[in-house]
């Protein structure tokens, strides 16, 4: 090992020391930036969501509890060295896929989707979840012992690395996330160089083929929701309804918001989904554009973070893992509130770190760990 | 060189890596600043438009119903008021799932396919969205609990009180008050604009009656209140509130013991009886036969129960007191007032009645009731005992000295031929006919033969019992004529009763008679029930006389009258009720008509009966109209205890 990076001659100047002043942290393997602006993010979640709850302490301590668990797992997560990630990253994508083929087993159904597991002592969780990393670290894996940019066998090589749990995924009925393991994956290629004729040839493969899906393959909840994308008042107490009250309650926000706990819309339950998928129309409301910009502030901060650990990151493995991992987060929160705010169809997310829901806050933690454990495990290098 | 170049790979690489981070660097630059621009579009620039939105969702102005006025009778006696009611109304735009709901409901509560179809024509009439619309009316308590236990699986549906009108007595003076219903689609196009509005609230309106009538003091002011309302249409918050003004509480001059007494006296017979106060005019008592509960309309009939009460062909709903017939021997008062007025006859005036009258040059008789006894006749009769005999003779000749035309405008001075009741716009006019009516009316001359039988009130001659108990109270208040009236005042806030004085605002009042005039025939009156037999001179006793003395019941206080008997199809009956009619099938029976009034100096009260199908006047109507009078004029008589007999419901 020793040798492989005494090999590399102009080492020193690529591979940047860890900080000696952040020592504690340091010590800590805790990344304090991320930490703050995640504390940040997550505090102001649970003000929005007692709102958005009803004024509902239960739920709000439950939230609060999830985010204290998501934090120990970030932790927790944080101390295992990135290298274990690089080595292990085949054993856990086949760990990852044994246990979405136990769920299509014995999985429980919840919301149309299997993808469910109740095991005993273990709070119930989806398997699918941690394909979000499992895929992006096989491939950073795989892509960082290639020569970039990868060769045309290699992207085979990782479509089939996404294709596989997308699949089971899709058997669990849950398209969502299969959608989002895919971005997951694809947003490493991208990052490993991926020709831009590819790409451009790739996105109009897409186009070619949306007519035939959507003439034989979608389904008529989804055409539904395109068609409402388009035009909200086809369907104005129906399929609309969401998102023509979402719109009202952003828009009455105005600039400052008609103050925390007093939306009208958000009260007086107008708005569905209010502390799950459309939590963003209450935070709209009640602080107007500055909360929006807040939020979009906080998350920004988290992304510039994201890449500066991307970019800093010791290896191709690291530089990969870690990209794909922010690019995720972004598109997730992007995907949130742009469907919420009506400028996409309607997709069921949760916008990262305020919706509620526990699973979620403790998957998107495993994401941030695995980031402070690329940020806090680089090897320190002979002089 | 083989380093160099791995190197230089490695560099690449990175350079690869961090070009496409900047990609996706600006990418997100981009898809952020469109998100920002955006919500500042929706924020800042559409920020009015859907705060607009945003109250219109949350805020709705609703009406407020006015408590309807409550009717009072003379006495202070409650004849109708309001009590509250629990209803099942439905929110359409929150019920989901309406047609589970409904069968969910049908086995829960008793819930008729009748309800639901009268429920889907209110909803198809209602303006304002969300607002509720009942289904069921009246829930009891078992059904409010069942819908309780079941609410969460009835979306949109709610159990809301409601105040609407209750009669407590019923049947009793069912047809004078009338009755409230639910509003009905010509009603409502009838109204001014200012009107709806005012009537956004309710759901009733006066239909009949005293209710329709005096629907615009009953009624009251709409309020208004806007309150805020969740996703489920449940207020939250009331923001603002303008108050109903309650209609007013009115003051009939019905008397409640009166009236019950004369429903009583009129019993199961079809008729009707029309009590006045001569001095005022104000109607003591109406009651026409067979009666119904109006308590059914309130709510809306259902179509079973309107079927029911049509079944008995008797029409309950039909007001027999304000219907015109032809009114028989009780016009000869009138008739006779008329001769004395014109000069026509004097009281000494003896026309010779062999049995019959004959038209000079005529050879067809007209006869007199006598002719049907013994061929024999009065012989020389004056106008008062043409009046307490009730002889024909005497006013076929009068009618025929007189004219139809003179009999018909001094007819018209009494009420008749007009509706002179101030408030009853309902009641008919009736005919008094005259050379020109008929032209008018049937395309032909009068013919000099048709005369006669207007003198007897056999002819084309129509009144109402409301307007023969009125030219009663005319005679019995000295000639000093009153129109009838139902309404005696309002109730202010403070409890005080004012009175509404109406004007009298009959035109024609020209031809009065003569104080000396009214007190003949007044007197005559007198006799009619009062002349005992005479053992010199043969047919001197008053024609309601024998039935007075067979009653075994002497009078205790002055009381004046004239039977009529009114031929239903053409047979020759005597106008005292002789004849035998029991053989007749009852349709074709004559009715039977007596007025009367309290004879004392200072009248209080005139009275008019008819009984459809009933027999002769005397015989059959006399007896209910000294009922009635007994009633009124006899304090400590039993009938002022019975009358609390007709206990007040609370329930039907």
């Amino acid at each position: 090992m020793t040798s492989r990076i005494a090999s590399r001659p102009l080492g020193d100047a690529f591979y940047r020391l860890p900080s000696r002043k952040g020592d504690i942290w340091q010590s800590l393997r805790i990344d304090p930036p991320l930490m703050l602006s995640l504390l940040c993010l997550a505090g102001f979640g649970l003000m929005v969501l007692f709102s958005a709850s009803g004024e509902n302490v239960a739920d709000v301590q439950r939230q609060a509890g999830a985010i204290v668990v998501g934090f120990i797992v970030m932790a927790a997560i944080a101390q295992i060295d990135v290298n274990f990630f690089r080595r292990g990253a085949i054993m856990m994508f086949v760990g990852g896929l044994m246990l979405l083929g136990v769920v299509l087993a014995i999985g429980v159904q919840i919301n149309g989707a299997k993808a469910w597991l109740n095991l005993p002592g273990l709070p119930s969780f989806q398997p699918s979840e941690f394909e979000k990393f499992l895929v992006p670290m096989l491939l950073a894996w795989y892509l960082s012992t290639r020569s970039l940019p990868p060769k045309f066998l290699d992207l085979l090589v990782c479509g089939i690395i996404i294709a596989i749990p997308a699949a089971l995924i899709l058997l669990q009925n849950d398209m969502g996330t299969a959608l989002m393991v895919i971005m997951s994956g694809v947003f490493v290629i991208l990052l490993a160089g991926v020709s831009w004729r590819l790409v451009f040839f790739g996105v109009f493969l897409l186009a070619m083929a949306s007519p035939a899906w959507w003439i034989f393959v979608a389904q008529t909840h989804q055409k539904n929701r395109i068609l409402t994308f388009f035009d909200p008042y086809r369907d104005p107490t129906g399929a609309g309804y969401n998102i023509i009250q979402s719109q009202i309650a952003i828009g009455s926000g105005g600039l400052q918001g008609k103050g925390w706990l007093n939306g009208a819309q958000s009260q007086l339950d107008f708005i569905p989904e209010s502390n799950t998928d459309f939590i963003l129309a209450v935070l709209a409301e009640e602080f107007g554009l500055m909360g929006v910009l807040l939020l979009v502030g906080l998350y920004m901060a988290v992304l510039a973070r994201g890449f500066y650990i991307a970019f800093t990151a010791q290896d191709m493995f690291g530089r990969l893992l870690a990209g794909g991992i922010i690019l995720t987060f972004f598109f997730y929160a992007f995907v949130n509130m742009a469907m919420v705010s009506g400028l996409m169809p309607v997709v069921g997310l949760p916008l990262p770190l305020v919706s509620k829901g526990g699973t979620s806050i403790v998957t998107l933690m495993i994401g941030f760990g695995i980031l402070m454990s690329i940020q806090n495990h680089k090897r320190v290098l002979p002089r | 060189m083989a380093e160099k170049f791995k190197l230089n790979d490695h560099e690449r690489e990175i350079l690869i890596f961090n070009r496409r981070m900047v990609v996706a660097g600006v990418f997100i630059f981009l898809l952020v600043s469109a998100l920002v621009a955006w919500m500042v579009y929706l924020q800042v620039y559409r920020h009015d438009y859907f705060s607009a939105r945003s109250d219109g969702n949350r805020l709705h102005s609703q009406y407020v119903s006015p408590n309807r006025g409550l009717i009072y009778d003379r006495n202070g006696v409650l004849l109708a008021d309001n009590r509250p009611i629990f209803n099942l109304t439905v929110v359409r735009e929150t019920a989901t799932n309406l047609d589970v709901s409904l069968d969910l409901l049908r086995s829960a509560i008793k819930l008729s396919d009748d309800d639901i179809e009268q429920y889907r024509v209110r909803q198809s009439r209602r303006a304002v969205p969300h607002t509720s619309i009942p289904l069921r009316y009246q829930l009891s308590e078992e059904e409010i609990a069942s819908i309780a236990v079941n609410q969460h699986l009835l979306p949109g549906f709610a159990v809301e009180a409601q105040l609407v009108r209750h009669y407590p007595f019923r049947e009793v003076a069912a047809h004078a008050l009338g009755y409230v219903s639910e509003i009905n689609r010509e009603e409502l196009e009838a109204m001014s604009p200012e009107q709806i509005a005012n009537y956004r609230g309710s759901h009733q309106i006066g239909k009949t009656g005293i209710e329709k009538t005096y629907e615009d003091l009953l009624h009251g002011q709409v309020g208004y209140e806007t309150v805020e309302k969740n996703n489920r249409g449940q207020v939250m918050r009331v923001l603002d509130r303008t108050d109903p003004v309650p209609g007013r509480d009115i003051v009939l001059h019905m008397d409640s013991r009166l009236q019950a007494a004369a429903e009583r006296a009129l019993g199961d017979r079809r008729g009707a009886v029309v009590a006045i106060d001569p001095a005022t005019g104000g109607v003591l008592a109406m009651v026409s036969k067979p009666g119904y509960d109006p308590n059914l309309f309130v709510t809306g009939i259902s179509r079973t129960q309107l079927a029911d009460l049509n079944r008995s062909g008797h029409t309950p709903l039909f007001n027999r007191a304000i219907a015109s017939r032809i009114p028989g021997s009780t016009i000869k008062p009138f008739i006779g007032l008329a001769g004395l007025y014109h000069g026509t006859i004097t009281p000494e005036t003896v026309v010779n009645d062999p049995g019959y009258y004959r038209l000079p040059g005529r050879t067809r008789p007209y006869y007199d009731w006598t002719w049907w006894v013994d061929k024999s006749g009065h012989g020389p009769i004056d106008l008062r005992r043409a009046i307490y005999q009730s002889c024909n003779t005497y006013f076929y000749q009068l009618a025929v000295d007189l004219g139809i035309d003179k009999i018909h405008d001094y007819l018209l001075t009494f009420g008749f031929g007009t509706n002179a009741a101030i408030d009853i716009p309902e009641a008919s006019r009736g005919i008094v006919p005259s050379q020109a009516w008929k032209m008018e009316n049937r395309g032909e001359v009068w013919y000099a033969g048709e005369t006669p039988y207007e003198g007897i009130g056999n002819g084309i001659f129509q009144a109402t019992t409301l307007q023969m108990a009125a030219a009663a109270a005319a005679i019995a208040n000295n000639g000093i004529i009153r129109q009838p009236r139902m309404l005696r005042g309002t109730i202010g806030n403070d409890g005080e009763v004012t009175d509404v004085i109406f004007e009298d605002t009959a035109a024609a009042k020209q031809l009065l008679p003569s104080p000396e005039q009214v007190a003949l025939v007044r007197s005559s009156m007198v006799d009619v029930i009062n002349k005992p037999y005479d053992r010199e001179h043969r047919r001197h006793e008053g024609s309601a006389y024998p039935v007075l003395r067979d009653s075994g019941e002497p009078l205790l206080y002055p009381m004046g009258g004239k039977s009529g008997t009114a031929q239903v199809v053409q047979f020759q009956v005597d106008s005292a009720g002789n004849r035998d009619n029991s053989e007749v099938p009852e349709a074709f029976r004559t009715h039977a008509m007596f007025i009367a009034f309290d004879a004392s100096e200072k009248s209080r009260i005139a009275v008019a009966v008819f009984v459809e199908n009933g027999g002769g006047g005397g015989s059959v109507a006399f007896p209910v109209a000294r009922e009635v009078l007994d009633a009124y004029l006899l304090p400590e008589q039993e009938t002022y205890n019975e009358v609390s007999a007709v206990t007040p419901s609370h329930n039907h």
